[in-house]
């Protein structure tokens, strides 16, 4: 599975252009699937049939999209202004290399050089408006061609694995969620099994509205990955959770209050089944489960999350052996989901 | 169909958020002729439908919102009024502003403003906050409160006129604007052949979130949506990036919030009438009811549409007639044949 | 049901958002002798349907409070915690709470004294435990805690925690038992999660599908001597007809048609415009194809403190213009 998280984070997705993740994922389910269908927003929706027949009891979720830029204009001179899609911290993206578009054209966020800042601007950091990006254009009419207004662009740089089995890439928020699903998805499930790969998520949780709406789950789990703070000098109660001490299930996020006895179902197998597992020990950030959980006459949601390092830049951190246990919890689940479902007639997806 | 009446007449009419009705009523009737049906709903929504009679045909909603900025009197002070707002309303321009207090009959009325020379220079510099702002109704508290009760609505009082050759002056074109472009579309396609269903919803609430939108697009249950607003022109104080000039065509609508096909599609009409238009990219909420319409049910393929205009959210909103009249064609271009070329997911 | 006495269980119970099970078992056994049918949906929602004919009409007050959640447990045994609905550090400081299992506990900042307003995540709760795992068998991570001074009744006034919005469930228990018939089919709506961000409202209202719907909430009361003029209602000046808040601009018809209903039964009411706060009805108007929507409210006094003041006779006035609304006929478009 790490081979699959490392391939999938290496793949473009920002917020609305995720088509590279989206094909990748729809072949790599292909041979696995019941069904599979993309709706008008671009989430893939994929069925699978499992041992017991309980239609659309379970919806499990991930988002393909990742935080980038989009390029809003072309200057007089040749570089691209941009805005940042979903939630980027500007001081990581100063002087990061990117990669534009499908054809991924490199390029530099540049900035004037410290020797060129006034001493009293130092301390600040410039605003978006300020920044742009650098392609080594000649003139605009180069740029335009080869990075015209609206094209995306990604954070560039290679996975690493290093340290005590820590992952470092672009995108592990949610290509993690993603690998858990896809690698669950070509095993035989216990139970018919939904499987949601939305778009938008860093947006808004924009494309789990549709999905919602569509499949209407009585059961959501959301596969995320989750701000984790264990630096150094950050005071116990707000490192929130850690990489490499197991799956993160959250009982509250800023968006949503899980459902308590589904936490509570997720925290027993966990200490049933020896693995080792952490909740978010601090409020913030929120998921599709929000979403999910809103829709139509409600639906029940549950969240696994990753612990991730430096989440929304270009180097996020995450730990190997938590994946493994991420997919391991995510089995136990749906087998006792499956247990206490009563086997409905195969209706249509 | 005269662009300038048509838009005359509709700024005219009061309709801050919440009650539209008499927007609501005007444009029922001018819709009425050039569709099939219109209706009401709950939220007081005017909504037209079209239909092209082809069985299946895929469901095309375009909406533009008959709302306006406006206020509401939260109490009675010695006389005078004391207002909340509805929706984003610029109070720096409300000082010596004349006001329609929308009582039955209306009521008029000026912003209280202190004269210059009693107050200091450093206030003057200042712009008064809203809640120290009241309406004069040049009435004593008695037969104010009896005239004026608490959650009476009021609105600019201010002309709609022409500005130069093509310009038009107004309140309320954001986004009466857009609604003399959508029933412009309307007359454009009168003569031309459908092959969708066409819902045109002129909805209510945008200023206050898109309530109307939202429940608009519930009922109508469309595969596709063109939301149609106003964005920002070019003026000498603004920025140069995301502003419009006047005249240059409409705004189309990139980002995430569009799908990218219809953004496409509408640059490729443009080009081919040789309308002229600009890109507006936004990565995120478009601000528009466009962010409302796309999360509708199972999700629909929106795209945006935007009409450059200056001062928005003054009661001196300027327009180009010209960009009116261009957005209604590429409107209609991209209308055109849409139910036979149109895909049915984001990538196909 | 007596008003006060009920009113004084009703603000006693525990019910910070998400963990409202103490005042739903509550509410759902005041509820029951007077309705249908009484369920509870996923949000933890409680639904509860007196059956008619006519068009579906809901009533709906939220049974949340705002509180404090313990997301952290300190090796010396104190808590740290997230602020649940909108509760400031300035608002908690110094103060008790306790939670649904009777622990309490005072608020802190881990500060030095003189400096700036302490930042939420500056705040700790001191239940008195002196280890994490002496805390641990007390509170676990996730419970939830409020304020609770005891309802009082001084005059025709009533002093208590929680009386947003606990005294307008107790409005909707009164209008249950005070119904004669009603040509609608009614459902009163005790609602979850609504402090924060209006959630449980929003499912609920799907479920029952209204053509007709009328929030009972609060509004911060607008004669203290801090009143800053953003609201428009006074204490014991009777029921509020809600006009807009924050979050809705109330259907024209739905105000029209209670402003008659009052002045045909000479209930006193005043006009509300509070932008400054948010209802459930904000949820509601926009729920499917929309709803006339409208809002009933009651005018308190230190709104989100730990005691809060209301009058008695304006949630009266409020019981008897939801009882003539329930009961008039009610059309649809």
């Amino acid at each position: 599975m790490l081979e699959l998280l490392k391939t999938l984070c290496m793949l473009d997705g920002v917020s609305g252009f995720e088509d590279q993740v989206r094909q990748f994922i729809r072949e790599q389910a292909r041979p696995y699937a019941d069904s599979i269908r993309e709706d008008a927003m671009g989430n893939l929706i994929v069925y699978k049939r499992g041992a017991k027949a309980t239609g659309n009891k379970l919806l499990l979720a991930a988002h393909m999209d990742e935080v980038g830029l989009l390029i809003t204009e072309v200057t007089d001179e040749g570089y691209l202004r941009f805005r940042f899609v979903g939630g980027v911290d500007r001081r990581v993206a100063i002087g990061k290399p990117v990669l534009i578009g499908p054809e991924h054209i490199p390029g530099v966020i540049g900035m004037k050089a410290v020797h060129l800042v006034k001493a009293g601007e130092r301390g600040s950091v410039p605003k978006t408006e300020e920044l742009y990006i650098d392609i080594g254009a000649a003139s605009a009419q180069e740029a335009g061609e080869k990075a015209p207004p609206g094209s995306y662009a990604v954070f560039a740089g290679e996975c690493v694995e290093f340290g005590q089995g820590f992952l470092k890439a672009k995108a592990i928020d949610d290509r993690v969620g993603c690998a858990v699903l896809l690698s669950l998805l070509k095993e035989p499930l216990p139970l018919d099994c939904t499987f949601a790969f939305t778009v938008q998520e860093e947006v808004g949780t924009r494309g789990a509205f549709g999905t919602a709406f569509s499949v209407t789950p009585e059961i959501a789990l959301v596969l995320e990955g989750t701000t984790a703070a264990d630096c150094a000098g950050v005071p116990a109660h707000k490192k929130v959770c850690a990489p490499g001490r197991g799956p993160v299930i959250p009982f509250m996020d800023g968006g949503t209050i899980y459902d308590r006895e589904l936490y509570a179902l997720l925290t027993g197998l966990c200490r049933d089944n020896g693995i080792p597992w952490q909740t978010k020990e601090y409020i913030s950030g929120g998921t599709d489960a929000r979403t999910f959980q809103r829709s139509k006459a409600g639906v029940r949601a549950a969240g696994i999350s990753a612990a991730v390092r430096y989440l929304h830049s270009p180097s996020s951190v995450a730990a190997v052996g938590d994946l493994e246990e991420m997919l391991r919890l995510t089995r136990l689940f749906l087998s006792a989901v499956a247990e206490e479902t009563q086997e409905v007639r195969h209706g249509a997806v | 169909m005269d662009l300038f009446e048509t838009l005359r007449a509709l700024s005219a009419l009061p309709g801050p958020s919440g009650t539209e009705e008499p927007v609501s009523r005007a444009v029922r009737e001018m819709m009425a002729p050039l569709v099939d049906r219109v209706y009401t709903d709950r939220l007081g929504n005017a909504v037209g439908e079209k239909n092209c009679g082809r069985p299946g045909a895929p469901r095309l909603l375009l909406d533009a919102h008959l709302d306006e900025i406006g206020f509401v009197v939260t109490g009675v002070e010695e006389g005078f009024l004391r207002i909340q707002t509805i929706g984003g309303v610029d109070a720096r321009v409300l000082p010596g502003r004349e006001m329609t207090i929308l009582t039955n009959p209306p009521l008029f009325g000026v912003v209280a403003a202190l004269p210059p020379h009693l107050q200091t220079a450093e206030e003057m510099e200042k712009t008064i906050p809203l809640d120290q702002l009241r309406i004069d109704i040049g009435m004593d508290q008695q037969a104010a409160a009896a005239a004026v009760p608490v959650g009476t609505r009021a609105v600019y009082r201010a002309e709609c006129f022409r500005l130069g050759k093509d310009q038009v002056c107004g309140k309320a074109l954001d986004d009466r604007a857009c609604i003399t472009a959508l029933l412009r579309t309307l007359e454009l396609l009168r003569d031309r052949e459908l092959d969708v269903d066409l819902t045109v919803l002129c909805s209510t609430f945008e200023e206050t979130g898109g309530a109307g939108a939202a429940t608009g697009a519930f009922g109508a249950r469309p595969d596709l949506c063109v939301a149609v607003d106003v964005t920002h022109g070019r003026t000498p104080d603004g920025p140069k990036s995301g502003t419009f000039p006047l005249g240059g065509g409409p705004a189309i609508g990139v980002g995430p919030n569009m799908a990218r096909w219809m953004s496409q599609r509408m640059e490729e009409k443009a080009k081919a009438a040789k309308l002229p238009y600009g890109l507006e990219v936004l990565p995120g909420d478009t601000g528009t009811n466009a962010w409302v319409l796309q999360i509708s049910r199972e999700g629909v393929a929106t795209g945006l549409l935007s009409l450059p205009l200056k001062y928005m959210h003054t009661p001196v909103e300027v327009v180009q007639l010209s960009d009116l009249e261009a957005l209604a064609q590429l409107l209609a271009d991209f209308i055109t044949g849409l139910g036979k070329e149109a895909p049915l997911c984001w990538s196909c | 049901m007596e008003l006060f006495e009920t009113l004084s269980r009703l603000t006693a119970a525990h019910g910070v958002s998400g963990r409202e099970e103490e005042v739903r078992a509550l509410l759902a056994q005041l509820a029951q002798p007077y309705c249908d049918e009484v369920r509870t949906d996923v949000m933890g929602n409680l639904i509860c349907r007196r059956a008619g004919e006519g068009p579906r009409v809901m009533l709906s007050a939220h049974m949340d409070t705002a509180g404090l959640v313990v997301s952290h447990i300190q090796e010396e045994g104190y808590l740290r915690f997230s602020s649940v609905g909108g509760l400031t550090a300035r608002q908690l400081r110094g103060q008790s709470v306790r939670f649904a299992n009777g622990i309490t506990g005072v608020v802190d900042a881990a500060t030095e004294k003189g400096e700036k307003e302490p930042a939420l995540s500056d705040l700790y709760l001191d239940i008195g435990a002196d280890s994490r795992s002496e805390a641990e068998k007390l509170v676990s991570l996730g419970d939830t805690a409020a304020f609770h001074v005891p309802a009082r009744q001084q005059g025709e006034r009533v002093l208590s925690s929680g009386l947003d919005d606990r005294a307008g469930c107790l409005v909707l228990l009164l209008v249950m038992e005070a119904l004669k018939s009603a040509p609608n089919d009614l459902y009163f709506v005790f609602t979850a999660q609504s402090r924060v961000g209006l959630r449980g409202v929003q499912t609920a209202a799907y479920a029952v599908d209204p053509a007709w719907a009328v929030v009972v909430s609060a509004t911060a009361a607008d004669d203290t001597p801090q009143a800053d003029h953003r609201g428009s209602c006074a204490l014991g000046r009777g029921a509020g007809v809600k006009v807009m808040d924050g979050s809705v601009i109330c259907h024209p018809r739905a105000v029209e048609l209670l402003d008659r209903l009052a002045e045909k039964h000479e209930i006193p009411v005043q006009h509300e415009v509070y932008k400054a706060g948010r209802s459930d009805a904000g949820a509601v108007y926009t729920t499917r194809v929309g709803v006339i929507t409208g809002g009933v409210s009651f005018p308190v006094r230190h709104l989100g403190a730990p005691v809060e003041i209301a009058d008695l006779n304006d949630l009266r006035r409020c019981v008897q213009l939801l009882q003539v609304f329930a009961e008039s006929e009610l059309s649809d478009l």
